[in-house]
């Protein structure tokens, strides 16, 4: 599964001094101040932070979709200059064709790309059972839940089998359950497929769940508070071979989401002053 | 109001259902009243509104014997032919070159001040140019339709094209289209509820502009039932004529709606 080139484990993402200001030079609005964040090959890093610090920012200039107003974005040691393969993104607002079936919008993907009508048959099929969509398949978007919408989106952005996947508040729209089921295959998708995500939440209990990193962000200006380890604790406290559950009952995970909240409310008090 | 949407929308098997039960009575009760008003009341003269028997005898002759030089097949077959002609080559140039403008600023900068500068221009103002440069015959109308159908059809896809939501375009972009791709499986499809708008006012445009151009001089068509029924002073014919024009419109406006259902499956249920 794992080609040579991906053992090796330089950055996949780097933002370097990344700075973004929208509206003119003056009077502008600094969304987001000298960012540094290196993401390596298959991490899992995960971003919080308070509404409006630059999260969707950071994540649509990876994408390449948007562009530093200075410093450098790179994806694999390269200028990021536009959309690529090897990056797919999970929208915040789920983004979904509303002149698609749930089938047509999942396939989209692979039908850029050319492949094989039996093989995009194949691949929506396990995508919609994975994602609990069947008896969907011709549905529009609009004939669907809020969180049905989003997995869909989900399923989109797996389907193209990306390199990097970045993803916005992907389990924002769906009920405590569904999000559950959600984070496990996650996290269950990641260990058979390892790749490098960057995950926006709100919720500082899926990110000491799924993260290898988190990243905290204050704003005004946006900016990086501080990155925490996760992932030395996780393996030192096994929480991977626990049920997810079980994990957050555990005092290793209360106390890590304890720290994680006090750093956010923090920068709410700073930002306030 | 919610209902009467609602109930026009049902009767998925068969014929649409047009009219509700209420909308049928008030239609009653108008012919009722036009029935009397010109009969037993005696409240308008013949020579200025037919009565229903004048009415009726003008649709038999012109059925049978014909009148103003054909019958009234070969009048709405004239009439219906122009329509139907300039709204397609009006569709087809004025959405293509709504798509051209909205996708390519640089062709929007071409071109767009010279559109802008004769959209203001009514349809009709073309009439008297139109006759110089082709006579009274089919070329002088279709050029006309032409123009009245193109402009709204232009004006109505450009804005559906600009109106496209980035997010949707940034999502198939991120997701592999190409730029062809995201003209067909995107653009086009996001524009397409005003596509669709553009080519109602056109349609209804082609209707007007053809009936004034043939008031003002042909050999054949409804327009020009029309306006021999106005030189021989026959009420009778004229509301014949003019109820032709109605059905013609609401029928070829039906034909449209249908079409845009079938066209957009996602915007039903
Ligand atoms: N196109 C734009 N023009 C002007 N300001 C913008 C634009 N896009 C974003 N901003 C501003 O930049 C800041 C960061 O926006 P961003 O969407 O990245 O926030 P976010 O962290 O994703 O917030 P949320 O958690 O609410 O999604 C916001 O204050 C927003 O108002
Ligand atoms: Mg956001």
């Amino acid at each position: 599964m794992i080609s040579p080139s991906t053992a090796t484990s330089g950055p996949d993402i780097a933002f370097r001094k990344v700075s973004k200001v929208y509206g003119n030079a003056e009077g502008g609005f600094v969304a987001l101040d000298k960012v540094d964040l290196t993401v390596s090959r298959h991490e899992f890093v995960a971003i919080v932070g308070p509404s409006g610090c630059g999260k969707t920012t950071l994540m649509r200039m990876a994408a390449g979709l948007d562009f530093p107003t200075s410093g450098d974005v790179l994806v694999r040691d390269r200028q990021v200059e536009g959309p690529g393969p090897d990056r797919a993104v999970v929208f915040q607002q789920f983004a979904l064709m509303p002149w698609k079936t749930v089938r047509d919008n999942i396939g989209f993907g692979l039908k850029c790309r050319g492949a094989a009508p039996s093989e995009i048959k194949q691949v929506t099929d396990r995508y919609i059972t994975m994602m609990r969509l069947q008896g969907h398949e011709s549905a529009f978007p609009h004939q669907l839940s809020g969180g049905m919408q989003q997995r869909v989106a989900i399923a989109r952005s797996y389907a193209v089998d990306p390199d990097v996947l970045l993803m916005d508040e992907p389990f924002g729209a769906l009920d405590a359950q569904t999000r559950l089921v959600m984070q496990e295959e996650l996290v269950q998708l990641s260990r058979v497929n390892p790749r490098t995500v960057v995950f926006i939440t709100h919720s500082v209990e899926e990110a000491v769940f799924l993260a290898d990193r988190i990243v905290v962000m204050g704003r005004n200006p946006g900016r990086i508070v501080e990155i925490i380890d996760v992932k030395s604790l996780r393996l030192s406290e096994r929480w991977d071979e626990l049920p997810i559950e079980e994990v957050m009952d555990l005092e290793s995970f209360t106390h890590m989401r304890t720290r994680v909240w006090k750093l956010l409310k923090d920068t709410k008090r700073s930002t306030a002053a | 109001m919610a209902q009467a949407v609602r109930a026009g929308r049902r009767g998925r098997a068969g014929m649409p259902q047009v009219v509700s039960r209420g909308g049928l009575l008030s239609f009653l009760v108008v012919l009722g009243l036009w029935a009397l008003a010109t009969g037993p009341l005696d409240l308008v003269g013949p020579a200025r509104f037919p009565s229903p028997a004048d009415f009726w005898q003008s649709g038999v002759q012109i059925v049978t014997r014909g009148y103003a030089g054909g019958t009234l097949l070969t009048q709405v077959w004239h009439s219906l032919r122009l329509v139907l002609f300039g709204f397609v080559v009006a569709s087809a140039t004025g959405v293509g070159l709504g798509l051209l403008m909205g996708l390519s600023p640089r062709a929007e900068k071409l071109i767009n001040p010279t559109f802008l500068l004769l959209r203001p221009i009514p349809p009709l103002a073309w009439i008297p140019l139109a006759i110089l440069w082709f006579g009274l015959g089919d070329a002088a109308k279709i050029f006309v339709i032409w123009y009245a159908a193109f402009v709204p059809s232009v004006i109505n896809t450009l804005t559906g094209v600009r109106g496209v939501d980035r997010t949707i375009l940034s999502a198939a972009e991120v997701h592999g289209a190409s730029r062809s791709q995201l003209v067909r499986d995107v653009v086009i499809p996001a524009a397409l509820p005003m596509i669709f708008t553009g080519l109602r006012l056109s349609l209804q445009a082609c209707w007007t502009t053809l009936v004034a151009a043939e008031l003002v001089g042909a050999f054949f068509g409804i327009g020009r039932v029309l306006m021999t029924a106005s030189q021989d002073v026959n009420p009778g014919m004229i509301l014949f004529a003019m109820v032709c024009v109605a059905i013609l419109g609401a029928g070829t406006t039906w034909l449209l709606g249908t079409l845009e259902r079938r066209a957009m499956p996602w915007r039903q249920a």
